[in-house]
């Protein structure tokens, strides 16, 4: 190692410490930030002795992540980004450590620019909807990089693609090399920002879930193709795919085995004044449909926040169905509660809003309740 | 007598959450005793020319320019002969002009409005009010597009900007002409604005109406007094 790396993640390793130690944050992103400052090119340094696996896609990065690291963890060392930092300096901090593997999740704007730096092995490419789009502005600018960086990436590298998502598929048109996975076509038989071929600009008939563009993009023909099934499935089905390629033994003939996905979810428990909370992440249409399809009992939390990675917009909300909650005692909070309160006042859904979480945890008392939270606040209850 | 709301190429048109205005505008008209009949018209449909309010909404730019060919038909232009009230929302709104930008290049448009669209010096992203003086308020709501709207002759402007861009750099937003309306704002306007709701509502019943929503009405001060 060179002496000049050496010297940069001994100084940001301290400061994190330091950082730690005084309390200020977890010291998760700034030894990451100061390693990038000292020295720029760290992360392909860091990449260039051991194995690099990339995940990235709109929604599932987190939890097919750990996944995959579980896995990889039975043959080998694996260094891995800490909960949701997946910028640079995420990057960067997670790879100071040595192992054999580094499973990295990658924000998809910044993927690019990750992939060149540490010429992966592997990049694992879930899928992509619409997400912070303040920032993304429209779902194609994700999916024309992505394109762009599959064409221009080193030949060794291996894409892992879920080709149910007409904008995974469009990315890894022009890739050298290519793993092409298909659920029998996409969850709720469209994807929902599909309409028009990503590759061509033609529209896209959907049929149950199927698409067939007359440019040629298409997922009736995959390498592999499995029964449909809930995201946390999904994600689990292409990480134990890419585990089986890193070497890990029955990998895919677990798939077979497993048939609980709730571990897959980003989901914790909790109790809040004596009310026992199930907590999960919904950040944006495609994860809140999926949350709400899998609310089972009847008091249901909602809170909506728009902070910068919540999605400084809420217009979004709009967009979602919020029919499954028919019937439910709803209350709703956050800092953007209101948005929230009138869109499923409109959708027909009673709800009463109120200002803290602590109030709408008084609102039931005792019991159980399902919280639906918007990220940032999802990270503040689960507390981590 | 029940409004027919026409909500036209949601799959194409419905990126940035504007579908919620057919919502709000029957939920709205439900209150004040209106029945309302909210009919999807996606691209292979054919578009009716007998609709009281026609929807249009934000969408990316290769979606823009298959909806603006499948107007091209002339429903629209029928529709709105015969008097029907349009609000068309960012994209939907540049579509109605002489011509626009999408793809990197002019794209004709539907000729509806005397305007035309062409690309900003930069994205405008954030937060916008304006002042309508049609309404007498202000109004507010998430302005996401690259595209810059000149106004031509004969042609009013929807509402002078408070906070954000709007059409530019001109220091308006949006236009309008008989029952045509345009706006870049998205969240959607019609949720975060419930005057403007009962306008178009008006407009298209053919008398005023007027809705008591006391959380719409909140939500609307609210975001007034926030966006600044």
């Amino acid at each position: 190692m060179n002496l000049r790396l050496q010297a940069a993640i001994a100084v940001a390793k301290s400061a994190g410490f330091l950082s730690k130690s005084l309390g200020r944050g977890s010291g998760e992103t700034l030894p990451g930030r100061i390693l990038l400052a000292l020295c720029p090119d760290a992360i392909s340094l860091l990449s260039a002795s051991r194995v690099v696996i990339l995940v990235s896609g709109t929604n599932g990065k987190t939890s097919t992540t750990k996944e995959l690291v579980s896995q990889i963890r039975t043959v080998g060392t694996v260094v891995t980004s800490g909960s949701g930092s997946n910028l640079t300096r995420g990057v960067a901090g997670a790879l100071m450590q040595d192992s054999v593997f580094a499973v990295l999740e990658v924000d998809e704007l910044h993927l690019p620019e990750v992939v060149a730096a540490t010429n992966p092995a592997i990049v694992l490419l879930l899928n992509l909807s619409r997400d912070q789009l303040h920032r993304m502005h429209e779902v194609k600018r994700v999916a024309a990089r992505w394109h762009e960086m599959c064409k221009t990436s080193d030949p060794s590298t291996l894409f892992v693609a879920d080709i149910d998502d007409p904008f995974v598929n469009y990315a890894i048109t022009g890739a050298a090399s290519a793993i092409r996975i298909s659920f029998g076509g996409a969850a709720g038989g469209r994807h929902p920002d599909g309409a028009v071929c990503p590759a061509c600009g033609r529209y896209l008939d959907w049929i149950n879930g199927k698409y067939a563009c007359e440019c040629g993009l298409s997922n009736a023909y995959a390498d592999h193709l499995y029964e449909q099934g809930s995201a946390g499935y999904r994600n689990f089905v292409m990480a134990s795919h890419v585990a089986d390629i890193a070497g890990v033994h029955n990998a895919l003939s677990n798939i077979a085995l497993r048939s609980d996905y709730r571990a897959m979810e980003r989901a914790t428990e909790k109790v809040f004044a004596g009310v026992k909370a199930r907590l999960r992440l919904t950040k944006n249409p495609a994860s809140w449909d999926e949350a709400l399809a899998g609310v089972t009992g009847d008091n249901v939390i909602l809170i909506l926040n728009a902070r910068e990675v919540d999605g400084i917009d809420t217009s979004w909300i709009w967009d979602v169905s919020f029919e499954p909650l028919r019937g439910k005692r709803v209350v709703v909070t956050g800092e953007r509660g209101i948005d929230l309160a009138y869109r499923i006042q409109v959708g027909g859904i009673q709800n009463t809003l109120v200002d803290t979480f602590d109030a709408a945890i008084a609102e039931f008392g005792i019991g159980s309740v399902q919280v639906l939270a918007a990220y940032t606040a999802f990270f503040e209850l689960a507390g981590c | 007598m029940s409004l027919k709301i026409v909500r036209i190429h949601n799959e194409l048109l419905g990126t940035y959450g504007d579908q919620g205005n057919a919502e709000v505008l029957a939920y709205r008209a439900g209150l004040a005793g209106i029945g309302t009949q909210v009919v999807d018209i996606s691209y292979r449909d054919v578009i009716p020319h007998d609709g009281d309010i026609y929807l249009l909404g934000g969408a990316e730019d290769a979606a823009q320019i298959l909806s603006c060919a499948a107007l091209s038909s002339g429903a629209l232009h029928g529709a709105v002969e015969k008097g029907a009230v349009v609000l068309a929302i960012c994209a939907g709104f540049q579509i109605l002009g002489k011509s626009y930008f999408a793809n990197g290049s002019e794209q004709r448009g539907l000729g509806l409005l005397n305007m035309t669209t062409v690309p900003g010096d930069k994205r405008y992203v954030g937060d916008i009010k304006i002042h309508s003086d049609l309404l007498g308020i202000d109004l507010t709501g998430f302005e996401n597009h690259g595209g810059k709207t000149i106004l031509g002759a004969g042609l009013d402007n929807f509402g002078s900007v408070i906070v954000g861009n709007g059409n530019g750099d001109s220091g308006v937003d949006g236009a309008v002409l008989g029952n045509i309306f345009g706006t870049y704002l998205h969240g959607p306007v019609l949720a975060r604005n419930p005057e403007f709701a009962d306008l178009l509502l008006s407009r298209a019943h053919g008398a005023p109406v007027k809705v008591e929503d006391s959380l719409a009405d909140q939500y609307a001060q609210l975001r007034r007094k926030v966006v600044k």
